[in-house]
């Protein structure tokens, strides 16, 4: 497919030009924050850094209406009432301009929720397919980063259907799926010396390989997960910070949970899907008052499982290098960078791995006495 | 189910509804659409979820077995938001319904067996489901025994059947509460007693069982202590559901969905769950 360029001057220029058919999500800054918000033309994107939120609210909004409804009442007995149904509107034709290769493979793991797991969710597929992702390649990991222990990387085209590579004060736009390619196919080629400059940048681009220590070996993290689940003195100390506020499920790219819930105005409502989140102890509260996650513990454990052990055993066709195993975990960061009290998902990993090679030790020892 | 969208109920009509207890009430629905409702097929131990528009909806069994098709039964004790809505509904009132949801009771791995039912309280209610189809089966199970117990007598639910149960003489029914008042004819003390007063024999037999958490852990014991093994002891899980299609992701049991792998699991099943429940 053929690269093209863009200017970083003609960026807004671009978006404005996509927003005639699409509606444009674009990041802008807010305050401390990089947000999502709808294109406008006095809008300036930000894309030099990842941003705050993730993409996945392109695909799975925080809220959206399931169906509406309506009552009526019966004029000849007005006791008695009936209820019409309408469906939802469907999405319209989205591009969300800005997501990093982390979002983007974010898009691929909420495919295998919403479209493989068993029932395909309807709404979710028509968002999927009203929605191209225009994602930008990162340059350089930031301190929260950890793409590569995921399968990702800093120029993954897994999820995107165009991928901007920032090169001097532009971006060599590379089409990754037919769609993409249609999208940029009246921007100006880039030119040879254009994408050679790219290659040496890519070149000297501190790559996580030069880091390999940084890389943890992850092929028996699902088994360890499951040694050392019952050990709840483990996952209380591990959540002793935590707040369950649920940052860090908001802002994941993987973390698909929701809520439903009814809004009534008068005779007439709707059925509203919104973002729930495990770190809430409501979420699995019952109706008879059993909580089988009533602990931050139990909640913490619910997260770190969810991704590093329920999700690849699901999943266990799904061989992702480096681990093997494919998590529902992208490696953005997010989770550790706004969290508000530090809890660093990374080091809850290896801590898992360290406790599950100790059980396992002290189990060997324990059986080496016995045969003694 | 409807077809084109999982989340979209059918709309049904309350034809019905009586008080079992203080706090639990029954209603019987059809849904509107006639057509559908002759179409409507699920297995005993399924559920559904039921709407009432402007509140929301939560899950339930349906209660009614497969082979009496004239309605759809859920027995609701008055415990949230929600349920307190139904309570207040009438005949002749809209509800929605999605469903049938979730797996069912392995009845066919039970045919030739004796049966053991053990409940506590409203969970009754997806052992009646099974009961009634084995009553309309009755040729294809052995000995059929129900253990029943609840706080007072005042607290059983579907008290005119558990009479007629226990009077049709192909089945044994032994009832048991924790206070009983003035007249109370049956047992007094918690279900698991009754298990070991009985003496339950094994042997060819299957146990099922739901009831309040307590109840289920001093149930499991007895019968371990009876001599069953996990993979003949059936229950089924309450937990918090939402979608009831494996995708709001609240009811999962490591990798497992109560509303889709669920809710009836053997005990030989569970134990190879990560102990979440």
């Amino acid at each position: 497919m053929v690269a093209r360029h863009i200017k970083e001057t003609e960026l807004a220029a671009v978006a404005a030009a996509w927003a005639r058919s699409y509606r444009v999500l674009a990041p802008v800054r807010e305050g401390a924050a990089i947000v999502y918000r709808v294109f406008s033309e006095d809008m300036h994107p930000f894309l030099g850094r990842p941003p705050t939120s993730s993409a996945k609210e392109a695909l799975l909004p925080q809220t959206e209406n399931l169906f509406t409804y309506k009552y009526r009442k019966d004029q000849a007995d007005l006791t008695r009432t009936e209820v019409f149904l309408s469906e939802a509107l469907p999405p319209e034709p989205t591009l969300i301009l800005g997501p990093r290769p982390c979002d983007a493979r974010g898009r691929h793991l909420l495919d295998r929720v919403f479209l493989e797991r068993g029932v395909v969710d309807p709404q979710y597929k028509a968002h999927r397919a009203a929605t191209l992702f225009v994602s930008v390649a990162c340059t350089s990991l930031q301190n929260t980063c950890f793409c590569h222990w995921t399968g990702g990387g800093m120029d993954d085209e897994t999820g995107s259907d165009v991928l901007l590579h920032p090169l001097n004060g532009g971006f060599v736009a590379k089409a990754v799926t037919p769609a993409g390619e249609k999208l940029i196919a009246e921007l100006p080629e880039a030119t040879a010396q254009t994408l050679a400059s790219l290659d040496e940048r890519k070149a000297a681009a501190q790559t996580p390989d030069q880091a390999p220590e940084q890389t943890p070996d992850l092929k028996d993290i699902a088994g360890s997960f499951l040694a050392v689940f019952a050990d709840l003195d483990f996952w209380t100390d591990q959540s002793a910070r935590c707040l369950s506020c649920g940052v860090c499920t908001y802002l994941c790219p993987t973390c698909s949970c929701f809520n439903i819930t009814d809004e009534n105005q008068g005779m007439s409502g709707r059925r509203l899907r919104t973002w729930d989140t495990c770190m809430s102890a409501l979420y699995t509260l019952e109706g008879s008052g059993h909580n089988p996650r009533g602990s931050r513990a139990h909640r913490l454990r619910n997260r770190v499982g969810h991704k590093f052990c329920y999700h690849p055993r699901e999943f266990s066709e799904a061989a992702t290098e480096p681990s093997g195993l494919e998590f529902s975990c992208t490696g953005c960061g997010r989770c550790i960078k706004s969290c508000p009290v530090a809890v660093d998902i990374r080091q809850i990993v290896l801590d898992v791995l360290d406790k599950a090679r100790e059980k396992a030790a002290e189990t060997a020892g324990a059986k080496g006495e016995e045969a003694k | 189910m409807n077809a084109n969208n999982p989340y979209i109920p059918e709309l049904a009509t309350i034809i019905e509804t009586f008080d079992e207890t203080p706090d639990v009430k029954t209603f019987r629905v059809v849904l509107q659409d006639p057509a559908k409702m002759a179409a409507f097929r699920f297995e005993p131990g399924q559920v559904a979820q039921l709407s009432v528009f402007g509140t929301g909806e939560s899950t339930f069994v349906i209660c009614s077995p497969p082979t009496r098709m004239d309605y759809l039964q859920f027995s609701v004790m008055r415990v949230g938001e929600l349920t307190h809505r139904l309570h207040t509904l009438k005949e002749g009132d809209p509800v929605g319904l999605r469903g049938p949801l979730g797996n069912h009771f392995p009845y066919q791995d039970m045919r030739g067996k004796d049966i053991v039912f053990v409940g506590g309280g409203l969970g009754l209610a997806p052992l009646r489901t099974l009961l009634l189809f084995m009553l309309d089966n009755r040729a294809d199970y052995g000995a059929i025994t129900l253990i029943y117990g609840g706080r007072t007598p005042e607290h059983l639910c579907f008290k005119d059947e558990l009479k007629e149960w226990a009077n049709r003489g192909d089945m044994r029914v032994e009832l048991t509460v924790d206070n009983p008042n003035e007249g109370w004819q049956g047992r007094t003390g918690v279900v698991p007693a009754v298990l070991t007063d009985l003496g339950v024999r094994p042997d060819n037999a299957v146990a099922v069982t739901c009831g309040p958490p307590i109840m289920i852990r001093f149930t499991l014991e007895a019968l371990g202590k009876l001599g069953f093994k996990d993979e003949q002891i059936v229950t089924t899980l309450e937990r918090r559901m939402k979608c009831g299609i494996g995708l709001c992701g609240r009811c999962n049991i490591g990798e497992k969905f109560v509303c889709v792998d669920g809710p009836v699991f053997t005990q030989a099943q569970l134990a190879g769950l990560p102990q979440e429940f």
